[in-house]
């Protein structure tokens, strides 16, 4: 048995077509991109290393740069605390309910299922300034916002309103992920609290907590990279617009490298990007530390 | 036994503001996507006058309409290609991978599973200057092989997660008793863990399936040629030109996203069972 298992001919034949194609699509390319940012390389001529002058531009003489970047971070932050909070809360009241847990959890899971470009689409119409919410709200006799053509405010409100209809996307994946690990958590340790005179709030905070902080790393981590690396929404509600106010890393990355062709420079904003997502998953884990507990 | 039976039965006031709170949000979740069904049945005229009634003549046309401005037929079958061998591919990959990691004994396994899992962690922006790159010179941008490549590439870190998690769980037991049966390591492989391990398999085909079929910004670099889009980027027509024939966009958009909520609604069950416990013990 033990022979068949260290056939190391097998082994190799198992690992290899997966390890292939990531040295090919995944590590090769990206040590190129590392290389690409160091070089003015259009479209159409080789590229010629000019040192860190993408990276000097970038942060010193690109505004628009500056606008992604804080949209980005206000995004992951936006999303991290708000998804995680709510996540949580809603996987509680789930789990706590005698009936029907099933199917408001598929409710709130079926947007995560479906394309973000169509939703964006959606929501775009939803917020059009004549359209969708303010003629409801004109019934009522107040006068809406021109909500994704907003431009003033540290944080214009178009981000706001597509933080908050990712917010509504998303919410079901931190749900699902805090629910498999709370009905994984034995029943016998909250019976024992409860004989011993601990109150529901009081079980939440130091047995729930504590056990879930595992899915805490996992669900933060996906959270922060799913915001960070963020496309699809704001291509289809407002492409970047009014006048680059609601750009992100990658939708600057896009119109850098497609619509003007300058790959080096747009291969800048993605190692910046990857920089990004490296250290916010390390931070996670400091920040959280997991013990282990027995059984 | 009796406590809980008692529970049952007395409805503390608790419980009714938990089920208010969570029926509201139940609205907030199918409304927007109910009032989408209803526009897309509606006429131009109708949407910009009434837009929350209900449609008082059901237009299907808007269907036909947008079905032939948006080249949706090409798209969903290209989708239905790209999106298909994904799948296939991934699976059989992922699954070699993921057994070999967690039922052989070799030195270097848990390095590689880690090696794999930092796959989860690279967005696809990263590589996708180099890749596009490389793949025009070997002309396979413009292609639907070009864009199912990277497709795999980036559905094996979650498709190992997952199927390293079943494979975990089975006994091992199993596979000593084959092997004293003088079955080899890939009869081990095709004849014991592969069909055992259908409800992985069921899973993780699903997130490969849906991710990848939602997928918008490689197959918007990749694809130019029309007749290769798949069904996101097409949506993304109603943006600009059509952007004032809502109706013929809601409907694209239905057309659009009927296929994952088919599936979701028969499965949805599975999913998210299969989704738990991969989760959890991977």
């Amino acid at each position: 048995m033990d022979k068949i298992l260290r056939n190391k001919k097998a082994i190799c034949i198992f690992i290899a077509p997966s390890l292939i194609m990531f040295v090919l699509v995944l590590i090769i390319p990206m040590v190129q991109m590392f290389y690409y940012s160091l070089c003015d390389y259009a479209a159409l001529t080789p590229p010629n290393f000019i040192g860190l002058d993408n990276y000097k531009k970038l942060f010193f003489n690109d505004s628009t740069f500056r606008i992604a970047l804080k949209n980005s971070i206000f995004f992951m932050i936006f999303s991290g605390v708000t998804q995680q909070i709510f996540g949580l809360l809603l996987a509680v009241l789930l789990t706590n309910i005698p009936r029907g847990r099933n199917v408001f959890k598929n409710i709130f899971y079926l947007p995560c299922v479906l394309s973000s470009a169509a939703l964006g689409l959606l929501w775009a119409f939803m917020f059009n300034p004549k359209i969708g919410i303010n003629n409801l709200l004109a019934k009522m006799g107040i006068e809406g916002p021109l909500w994704l053509m907003e431009s003033t405010g540290f944080i214009v409100l178009p981000m706001w309103v597509i933080a908050f209809v990712a917010l509504w996307q998303y919410l079901g994946q931190n749900m699902m992920l805090y629910m498999a690990q709370i009905t994984g958590i034995s029943r016998d340790i909250y019976e024992a609290a409860s004989i011993d005179g601990a109150s529901k709030v009081k079980a939440f905070r130091y047995i729930t907590l504590p056990l879930i902080k595992p899915m805490v790393v996992t669900s933060l981590s996906l959270n922060c990279i799913g915001s960070l690396k963020f496309f699809d929404l704001v291509y289809n509600m407002t492409q970047g617009g009014p006048s680059h106010r609601t750009e992100v890393l990658a939708t600057q990355l896009y119109a850098e490298g497609f619509n003007y062709f300058k790959y080096g420079y747009a291969s800048a904003i993605s190692v910046i990007l990857l920089v990004m997502c490296l250290i916010v998953t390390l931070l996670v884990k400091k920040v959280i530390k997991v013990e282990t507990y027995e059984g | 036994m009796s406590k809980t039976v008692q529970k049952k039965k007395t409805i503390k006031p608790i419980t009714v503001i938990i089920y208010i709170v969570l029926i509201i949000l139940a609205v907030i979740y199918l409304a927007p996507l109910f009032w989408m069904l209803s526009v897309s049945f509606k006429d131009n005229a109708e949407v910009m006058a009434a837009p929350f009634s209900l449609p008082e003549v059901f237009h299907f046309e808007n269907y036909a309409q947008a079905w032939t401005l948006g080249n949706l037929g090409i798209a969903l079958l290209n989708s239905v290609f790209v999106c298909g061998v994904t799948l296939i591919v991934s699976l059989f990959f992922g699954s070699m991978a993921a057994f070999a990691i967690s039922r052989m004994r070799w030195k270097l396994s848990e390095a590689t599973h880690t090696f794999f899992m930092i796959g989860m962690m690279v967005p696809v922006h990263c590589v996708l200057i180099p890749l596009f790159v490389r793949f025009a010179k070997l002309g396979l941008t413009n292609s639907r092989v070009g864009l199912i490549i990277p497709y795999i590439t980036f559905s094996l870190p979650m498709t190992i997660f997952l199927l390293t998690g079943f494979f975990r769980s089975m006994p091992g037991e199993l596979f000593e008793a084959a092997a004293i049966d003088g079955c080899g390591i890939y009869k081990c492989f095709f004849k014991i863990a592969l069909p055992l391990c259908r409800t992985g398999f069921f899973v993780s085909g699903l997130m490969t399936f849906v991710g990848n079929w939602n997928e918008l910004l490689l197959a918007m670099v990749f694809i130019s040629d029309p007749q290769k889009k798949t069904l996101p980027v097409t949506l993304t027509y109603f943006v600009g030109p059509y952007a004032t024939n809502y109706v013929q966009m809601f409907a694209a958009i239905i057309i659009a996203i009927a296929p994952t909520v088919i599936v979701y609604c028969i499965f949805s069950n599975q999913i998210v069972e299969g989704l738990t416990t991969g989760a959890v013990k991977g």
